[in-house]
């Protein structure tokens, strides 16, 4: 008998479902199931898991109130939600409540399925910390000032309004700064240690995800936080999936809102600092070679452009950017 | 589900015709029993006013009329009385005059031989009484009597001679007639003969006279009269009664009397006032052709101004007319347009719902799918792993085929290795069984799924089938759930009834879309409850939610078109109208019971007629 990787737990009231998932998982892991969030929860009370699967659509309770309840329960076990369609609603509530470490559609393919869970309990397993600093705290006990944050916080929007508002809502010294493209953006980086990243997924006409992937597969300690209006379910899958985003914001939303997402992400971005093996369990895959082409020639388009229009200094910056975010 | 989309707008829109207001119709009725009603009015008023005013008139004339006529007979008399005065004045002057000449030579003598007549026995005589107007007159023997003293007296021998010189002298004068009384009242001469003798004593003249002492004169007519020339015919006469005084004592010594003729005088008044009549009645008639000639000018005035009235009425008519056309026409586009846009709607309702429902069927649809595909899959890599097994067990049989006696010794040393990868599972036959068999029933959940897909747009077949309900719900309710929150607990209690006949499709989408509705007002956990009876020929679907409940100030309006408590771009507002709509086109009701508050929920009833 081969030694299981890890202990998991599946919830979904369809018991075909749950026998599958135990067929699929089974060789590799103790799995254990239950047919609802009651009975998940009970069983998340008496037993570690390394991971826990949940179905998002049950009666009774929904997969992301459990997995927010298994997260308070049990910090350090991984949580992967299971989804059938798109809920962008409740996906949002799932990524900025229960901090859920994937999303895997329905149906799930039988080879990828099993390599996420083995790496969510590797991680559960390896990161070897101490349940304290897993358990977050209330939100409304984040202190709402700039003294809060130590470090850049890098907003990179088509608007600089975003900024005022910031600054207007959590004080004048904020350390924030305001890129309007994705080079600004880059260069960035050069001049400032960065801490938190606010960004939409759209900027000056190109796709802002390549980058948060990047980042995130590059300094994992670095908290993002998307605000967007321009989004759909399979935005946030990816976002979460392949960029790991603290926070998603659906735009507009009050600045108090904001503030207070900004001050989840700055206590977030201290944990990472104190534990940095905490860092590990928002690993993301690295980007494919293709997209990370995709992104080089966006990125050079952006940085002639506006190199050529207003700071012949930014190419220099960004490539000192460049060259420490990536060493190249 | 593919049904027009034109007839549930057109059953909202028949709903709606029977009470729309038809504007032009009731505008020209209206307007037009307005403008009778003032014309009436008015036609009234002006005939009222010209009563009046004729009445007005007709009083004016007459009081001109008497006024004038007072006057012709007010100078008729007063010229009649003139007349009278002076001829009495002539008269007497003529009296005094004969007096003075011819008394104390001719009459005095005359009359003193006449008062010597004894007359008693005459008078004693009786008179006769007339039966009609009870006046008296000397009677036959009396009027001999005295007639009898008047021939002594012609014979008396002075006669002859006074006579003549009467009659001289009073011939071609307007004297006609005279005579002389005596102070017994006989009349001891006249120029008429046949008179002599005649007892005057109760005549009102010569009392005035004799015994007064003055002068009585009076006009009479008389049709024959004898006169000095001899007979006259038709003349107007003033007889003046004049005493005579004695010239030395002035004593009343007897009377004259004097008829004198004044024909031609008043020939002259009555000339004068005929004359007057005739200038009033000219006048008279002059006023009144002027008054004619006003009340017919003041008509024609009356007749203008009433004409203009009504042109002005019938234009104003017209023009309002044309307005009100215009106004109806314009609103009838507006409303083509909301008609139009209403059928948009309806589409967008449907379309709505069919996307909710597709959703809903995707996932219900995708459980089974990733189950399944999961399980053939591992059931394929199984097979894949029975490869190394099924190979032993080759081998194994190809030896046993080969093998000539019962017992074969067989080195495993080769196999080891091949061994050393495979795990227990992979000789197990059972897992992938049981993995095809999973297979096999979530295929059977696609299958019923499908099926009910099927069962619920069935009906575009044929528009009007006979169905049960409880199935139709039992459809309705399987597919409602896919989209239903997961806390939703849905209760089904379907009683007996009897198949009836209707479009199912149409009933499909009021029960999905009741459902829905049910669902949407339920926060967090509760129960849908959809129950079904039989009473009075009715089936009756009750449609239960432990909701919210509906509030009163939205109450009224649900049924309303457009009405909706959803935040704008999320319903039409045209569900329940829709459902209203097509209940009714199946000859059916819906009616809503509702509670806020604590346990608070809607139930909605709907009662369809059992039909063949």
């Amino acid at each position: 008998m081969l030694e299981k990787k890890g202990c998991i737990l599946c919830v979904d009231d369809e018991p075909n479902i749950l026998r599958s998932l135990t067929w699929l998982l089974q060789r590799d892991f103790e799995v254990h199931t239950a047919s609802g969030a009651r009975e998940a929860l009970d069983l998340i009370g008496r037993q570690d898991f390394d991971v826990i699967i949940s179905d998002q659509r049950m009666p009774g309770m929904s997969g992301s109130e459990l997995l927010r309840e298994a997260a308070r329960l049990s910090p350090r076990s991984m949580r992967i939600l299971l989804t059938g369609y798109s809920d962008l609603p409740a996906m949002l509530r799932s990524v900025n409540d229960s901090e859920v470490y994937r999303f895997i559609n329905k149906p799930w393919k039988i080879n990828e399925l099993p390599q996420i869970v083995s790496e969510a309990s590797a991680i559960a397993r390896s990161s070897g910390i101490s349940e304290t600093l897993l358990v977050p705290g209330p939100e409304d006990a984040v202190e709402d000032s700039a003294r809060a944050f130590s470090e850049t916080i890098l907003v990179i929007d088509d608007e600089p309004a975003v900024v005022e508002q910031l600054r207007a809502e959590l004080g004048p010294e904020l350390p924030i700064v305001h890129a309007g493209n994705i080079a600004d953006a880059i260069a960035a980086f050069a001049e400032y240690t960065v801490g938190i990243v606010l960004a939409d997924t759209r900027v000056d006409n190109s796709d802002t995800t390549a980058l948060l992937r990047m980042l995130k597969h590059q300094e994992p300690q670095i908290v993002t936080v998307v605000y967007t209006s321009a989004a759909d379910a399979g935005d946030v899958v990816n976002l979460i999936n392949q960029g790991q985003i603290f926070r998603f914001l659906a735009k507009p939303v009050k600045p108090a809102v904001l503030a207070q997402a900004l001050a989840a992400a700055s206590r977030k971005r201290e944990q990472l600092k104190a534990a940095p093996q905490l860092s590990e369990r928002h690993r993301v895959d690295p980007i494919p070679e293709v997209a990370r082409q995709s992104f080089d020639r966006s990125l050079e388009e952006s940085a002639a452009r506006h190199a050529a229009l207003s700071d012949p200094s930014l190419l220099e910056r960004m490539s000192a950017g460049l060259k420490r975010l990536f060493r190249r | 589900l593919n049904t027009p989309a034109g007839d549930h707008a057109d059953t909202l829109r028949a709903a709606g015709r029977h009470n729309r207001f038809r504007l032009v119709p009731y505008f020209t009725a209206a307007s037009l029993a307005a403008f009778v009603l003032v014309a009436g009015a008015l036609g009234y008023f002006q005939q009222q006013q010209d009563a009046t005013f004729r009445a007005l008139q007709a009083g004016q004339l007459a009081l001109v009329r008497n006024a004038q006529n007072d006057f012709t007979t007010h100078q008729d008399e007063a010229a009649r009385n003139d007349l009278l005065a002076v001829h009495e004045a002539g008269n007497v002057n003529l009296a005094r005059i004969v007096a003075n000449m011819s008394w104390e030579r001719d009459f005095a003598p005359f009359v003193a031989r006449a008062e010597r007549l004894p007359i008693e026995h005459c008078r004693t005589l009786p008179d006769t009484v007339d039966a009609t107007t009870g006046a008296t007159r000397p009677g036959p023997e009396k009027k001999s009597c005295f007639a009898e003293i008047g021939r002594q007296l012609r014979e008396f021998p002075e006669f002859t001679s006074i006579d003549a010189r009467v009659f001289a002298a009073m011939a071609k004068s307007t004297v006609f007639k005279m005579k002389v009384f005596d102070l017994r009242g006989i009349t001891v001469y006249s120029s008429e003969h046949a008179q002599m003798g005649e007892d005057k004593r109760s005549n009102g003249g010569w009392r005035g006279a004799a015994l007064g002492g003055e002068a009585i004169s009076e006009l009479t007519f008389r049709d024959r009269f004898s006169a000095f020339e001899g007979i006259v015919e038709n003349r107007d006469l003033i007889s003046s009664y004049v005493p005579v005084r004695a010239a030395d004592t002035g004593a009343i010594v007897g009377v004259f009397e004097v008829y004198t003729d004044v024909t031609p005088f008043l020939l002259h008044i009555r000339q004068a006032t005929t004359d007057l009549r005739r200038i009033a009645a000219d006048n008279q008639a002059l006023i009144e052709a002027a008054a004619r000639d006003t009340e017919h000018r003041l008509g024609e005035q009356t007749l203008r101004t009433l004409l203009f009235v009504m042109l002005a009425l019938a234009f104003l008519f017209i023009v309002l007319f044309v307005i009100i056309r215009r106004a109806a026409g314009i609103m009838a586009q507006q409303e083509r347009e909301r008609d139009q846009a209403q059928q948009q709607l309806v589409q967008m309702e449907k379309s709505a719902s069919l996307g909710q429902m597709v959703a809903g069927v995707a996932h219900q649809l995708n459980t089974p799918l990733a189950f399944s595909l999961a399980n053939v899959q591992m059931a394929h890599q199984a097979l894949e792993n029975f490869r190394l097994p099924l190979r032993f067990a080759g081998i194994f049989a190809r030896l046993v085929r080969s093998a000539k006696t019962d017992t074969v010794t067989l080195s495993v040393a080769p196999a080891r290795k091949l061994i050393e990868s495979a795990v227990d599972a992979d000789f197990d036959p059972e897992t992938p069984k049981a993995m095809l068999e999973d297979t096999l029933h979530g295929i059977a959940q696609m299958r019923e799924l499908v099926d009910n897909l099927n069962e619920f747009t069935r009906i575009d077949r044929s528009r009007t089938t006979r169905f049960d309900i409880a199935r139709c719900l039992s459809n309705v309710v399987y597919i409602a759930r896919s989209v239903m929150p997961t806390g939703i607990h849905v209760v089904e209690d379907y009683a007996a009834t009897p198949e009836t006949s209707g479009n199912v499709s149409q009933l499909n989408q009021v029960f999905i879309n009741l459902i829905n509705n049910a669902a949407q007002a339920i926060d967090g956990p509760g129960t849908i409850t959809i129950r079904t009876s039989f009473a009075e020929g009715r089936i009756r679907v009750d449609i239960t939610d432990s909701g919210c409940g509906i509030s009163p100030e939205h109450l009224p309006h649900i049924w309303d078109d457009y009405y909706t408590t959803k935040p704008p771009g999320q319903g039409t507002g045209l569900g329940l109208g829709i459902a209203r709509a097509i209940v009714a086109e199946h000859g059916g009701e819906i009616a809503v019971a509702t509670k806020t508050g604590p346990e608070s929920g809607t139930t909605f009833s709907i009662y369809l007629p059992v039909t063949g």
